[in-house]
Formats: structure tokens, sequence, C-alpha cells
């Protein structure tokens, strides 16, 4: 375990965070066409930031310097790393990263075609995922974890979690969706959001049966019950945003420019989404660490090969 | 797999797909009504031979209009600094007088029955104007036809992004730096009308009107507006006026051989930029605490 590869890994997963809520800046802003050109803006590598071309170009800064990071971090874990499925997530992220700017940019060639837009919004995610993972799995927590048993009969905790993750990912997907279809001074599509809603009771039925679970049947246990408590508090909190995104959204249509309450809110309820899927994905990585795959002992016991797995 | 792992697993898949099917009827977002009036680019016909009649009129508000609402254009002080009382342009109301709207024939017959869209129209030599001065469209509706030239000049100290989104036209979006030469443009179809943007400053807003014919007009200031070399025959005249959801007024209309016909309109509070909550059922949650800015 390298704790400067960790701590590096951690760093590049707080400035994709950031950059995911740049990039819910400029669509809140509606300002993904403040230029029409990429990847200069205006013909500039640093045009003069007035007006939404301060979100754009902002966006592409931030962008910019987490793709530079994860150059940084696969150079880091190729030197210092070595389990080869760690060194293959480290290619697979910068891969990740090139593609999402280069979705970034076919966005703005294609003038925000609802279809890319999301793809992009959604590829954003599934990166953060990506650097959240390489924390985890360089982590002290992770290499020192020792097993747990599940209890006898009862389903899993890893089926459980990775059924609320796969929840969250399609409730990502709907939000970007919804995000995208409409801009600030036009009404959102009613049927995107009651299934937007719709996916928050999926996500709150999932996620709140796989935390509770992990909170009653492994009291104690820091390393299930921490993100567990995190990914459910983050739901709640995200759940309040929601409503008070959706009840901001409905005004500015309204309004003559998108005001500062109606982006605060809904920037907020894209960061906390991510929040919450990423937590739910240290829950889910974790519980396949130190979880067997059955509740059955002698089932775990056969395998021993997956305790050696770090 | 024990079949409770695979219960749970089917139920998660079915619901998020169950969720994404029922968002794939067709999303909606309100917009301009687009108008195939007229037909496309210009086509072949007899050639329109004029009148010399008009249809004029005013257009009316009833009600209350709506306060226009102060722009906040911290994001670019060269804005606030040429036009510091910058406020929304979106319902203009003198005495009860309505600008801003767009009246034009829809359809009809000129005398001997022959329809209006059977004739065509010489492209005018001369370009429409759009200037950006303030960090605000003027005019804020423009009418043009088919393939006419728009010239669009920027009178700011500052950049400007002119972002029209069509729905049968072609979509563009350019760049105009301050002190850039004006950019010109055409739509090659009828269109009525064309939302145009900026998005830099994405309170800048304008609205232009494709037209395969001549015979459309705009509301001034006072509300009168007046349609020009009409011959004698039977019209739908109709006035368009801007909103969330844009509210089109069809009148019919008959020319005589004097020449000159009235069509006065109005328009109410009810129809303004008012919001129609598109979750009827669901009613915001009112928060007073968010003020704005």
């Amino acid at each position: 375990m390298n704790r400067g590869l960790n701590r590096f890994a951690i760093l590049v997963a707080c400035a994709t965070f950031f950059l995911i809520i740049a990039g819910a800046l400029v669509t809140s802003h509606d300002a993904g066409l403040a230029t029409p050109d990429w990847p200069l803006s205006n013909g500039q590598f640093f045009p003069k930031m007035v007006g939404n071309l301060f979100w754009e170009h902002g966006h592409r800064m931030v962008a910019t310097t987490v793709g530079m990071l994860t150059i940084v971090l696969l150079i880091y874990i190729l030197a210092k790393e070595k389990r080869s499925w760690v060194r293959k997530l480290g290619v697979f992220a910068l891969l990740a990263v090139i593609a999402q700017g280069l979705l970034g940019g076919l966005t703005v060639k294609l003038m925000l075609p609802l279809a890319v837009s999301s793809a992009h919004a959604t590829l954003a995610q599934l990166f953060f995922c990506t650097t959240v993972s390489l924390a985890v799995f360089t982590s002290r927590s992770w290499i020192e974890a020792r097993r747990l048993e599940e209890e006898k009969e009862v389903l899993p905790l890893r089926y459980l979690c990775t059924a609320a993750l796969v929840t969250i990912f399609m409730q990502l997907i709907l939000g970007a969706t919804l995000r995208h279809s409409a801009t600030w001074d036009k009404q959102l599509p009613v049927e995107l959001v009651m299934t937007h809603i719709l996916g928050a009771v999926g996500v709150t039925l999932t996620l709140g049966g796989a935390g509770l679970a992990v909170l009653r049947r492994h009291k104690g246990e820091k390393f299930l019950t921490r993100p567990a408590t995190i990914a459910l508090s983050l739901l709640l909190v995200q759940i309040f945003l929601g409503v008070a995104a959706y009840s901001t959204r409905l005004k500015s249509p309204g309004d003559p420019q998108p005001l500062n309450p109606m982006v605060g809110i809904t920037v907020a309820h894209v960061a906390c989404g991510a929040l919450v899927f990423v937590s739910t994905i240290v829950l889910t990585l974790r519980t396949y660490r130190v979880l067997p795959a059955t509740s059955e002992h002698s089932t775990w016991a056969a395998r021993p090969q997956e305790s050696q797995v770090i | 797999m024990n079949k409770q792992t695979r219960v749970w697993l089917v139920l998660s898949i079915v619901l998020s797909l169950l969720a994404i099917s029922s968002s794939c009827g067709g999303a909606k977002t309100d917009g301009p009504t687009a108008n195939t009036n007229g037909g496309g680019a210009q086509t072949g016909g007899e050639k329109w031979a004029g009148g010399t009649g008009t249809i004029s009129g005013v257009v009316s508000f009833n009600g209350t209009p709506p306060a226009p609402r102060k722009i906040d254009t911290a994001a670019d002080p060269v804005c606030g600094q040429k036009n510091p009382n910058l406020v929304t342009d979106d319902t203009i109301v003198k005495d009860g007088k309505l600008a801003n709207v767009f009246i034009y024939i829809k359809e009809g017959s000129v005398e001997g029955g022959k329809k209006i869209g059977d004739y065509s129209w010489d492209t005018p030599a001369t370009a429409a104007k759009l200037d950006q001065n303030g960090c605000h469209y003027a005019p804020h509706i423009l009418g043009v036809m088919v393939n006419q030239k728009i010239q669009i000049t920027n009178s700011d100290a500052t950049q400007h992004n002119i972002h029209p989104t069509p729905k049968l036209n072609a979509e563009w979006n350019q760049t105009q730096p301050n002190g850039a030469p004006p950019i010109e443009k055409a739509f090659n179809r009828s269109e009525v009308l064309i939302p145009v943007k900026c998005n830099q400053h994405p309170w800048m807003k304008a609205y232009i009107g494709v037209m395969k014919h001549p015979l459309f007009a705009v509301s001034s200031d006072t509300g009168a507006y007046e349609i020009k070399g009409v011959p004698p025959g039977k019209y739908t005249v109709v006035a368009w006026r801007e909103g969330q959801t844009p509210e089109e007024k069809p009148m019919e209309v008959t020319v005589t051989a004097s020449g000159a016909a009235k069509a006065d309109f109005s328009f109410g509070a009810a129809a303004t930029t008012s919001i129609r909550p598109s979750l009827q059922m669901m009613p915001a949650i009112e928060f007073p605490m968010l003020g704005k800015h």
C-alpha cells in the first residue's frame, strides 16, 4: 500500500467532484453554447471570461486540470501499484476522461443534442465512480480489511448494494436527461419529471433497504456502517434538495434570467446525487471485499482465493 | 444466486426500465409555434402583383400588465454600464396598447379565388437589421421574408453570440466580438417565429418571423400596425404574441375594393408570460426564504 498514491487518488476524486459541479453550473446557466467552438473558446485559449463564458470556459479549464491529474495518476499507479487490475483501472480512467472530453466537444459542436449532452453528464458520473474506486482500492482500510460473515439465510448484502447501485445509476441517467431536456426558460417535460420522481422512489427503496440491512447486520463494523450511514444521510438530503430544485425550476421560466436560488439548489441536487452514487459505490465495493457471495458459510470457505485478492 | 437475490435484482431492473420507457413518450418543450404557412423556400407560381389595400389596427392589452423585471448584469459589467436600467421587454404596454405583436396574413384568397399561397414573391434586396445594443436586441420582433438577408450588428463593447433555435430552418450559433463586422444570414423556410438568444447573456431574446410573403407587420409602442400592399380579398390575419406558450389570435378580414380594412386585436393579462406549471397536480412548495438574488 502506497500512502502517497492513495492521497493522490483522493485528490483526483475530489477534483472530479468539483468538475461535476462546474459542469452542472454550465447547464443551469444555459452556458453550454456561450462559445460555438471547441476546444478553443471563441478562438482563444484564454478568452475574456464575461457573461456565461465564465461558466463554460471555467468548466473547460477545470476539465483540463482533471485530465492532467488523471494522466499523473496513471503514471503514479504504473510506477507504484503491483495489482494488475488496479493498473488496468487506471488506464480505464484515462480513457474515460479522454472520451468525456471528446463528448463535451461533440455536444458543443452539435449544439447540445439531448442524447450527447445526457451521455456527457452520465459519463461524468462513471468517471467519478472510477476515480473514487481507485481511491478505495489504494486505501489502507481496503488492504487491511478483514473477512466478515453474512447471516444465514438472508439475501447477501453485496447483491442488495448492487441493486441499489444499479438503480441509482439509472436515476442519474434520468436526471441528466431531465436537466438537458429543457433550458431554464422552458418547462421541464412532465413525463421525465414523473419518471425521475418514480426513480427517486426506487432509489429510496433499494438504497434504504441495503443501508438499513448493513446497519442492522453489521453494527459496529465501521468499514461497512460508515459508508452506509453516509449514503443514507445523503439520500435524505438529496430528497429535500430534489423537492427544492423542482420548486425553483418550476418558476424559472418566468424569470428574466437564471437566478441564484434555482442555479444553486439545482447544482446542489446534482452534486449530492453524485455523492449518493459514490458513497453507495464505496459501500458496495466494501461488501464485495469482506462479505461472502452467499449467506452459506461453507460457500465462503470454499473460495479462499477471494480473501487473498487485494 | 438464490431466488431471493434474483427477485431483488429483477425488481430493481424492471423498475428502472419502466421508468425509462415511460419517459420515452415524447418529451415536449414549449416554444414558438412552427408554422408551415406559405410553404418552404420560395417556389414558382404566378408573381404577386401586389395591391394598394391595407389591413391596419391596434393591439390592446386588457388588464394589468406585468411589471418589467430588472435584469442583473453583474456577470458582464459592460452591459450594466451601457444600459443601467435594463429590464425585460416581453410585455411592453403603454396606455393599454401592446407592442411587439407580430401580425401576418396566414392564408386567404384574393378576388377571383386564387389562394395567396399560390403566388410567388421576390426576395427584398435590402437586408433586415438586427442590432445588439445595451445587451438587448433591437428590434425585439423582426419580420423578414424567406431568403431575405438579415444583417446582425454588435453595438456593444462586449462580445455576444447569436443563436437562433428554429424548428424548420437550420440552427446556427455564432460569436460576434465587439468591433466585429456585421454577420449576414438568411432563413430559407417560412417559420413563425424563430426564437433568437445570446448564450452569453441569457436574458437577451428576440424573435424572427420568416414569411414567404411581405404581408406582415409588428405592432409599435402605440399598439398600431399596418400591413400594406394587400389586394381585395378574404384573408385570415393572425396576431402572434410571445410567451411561455406563444399565443396566436386569428381573425377573418375582408379587404374591399376601397382598399382599407381594420382588424384590432386584444390580449389579456392571463395570456402574458405566465408560467403554466407542467405538473398541475403537484403545486410547487413555496420557499419564502429563497429570495431572488
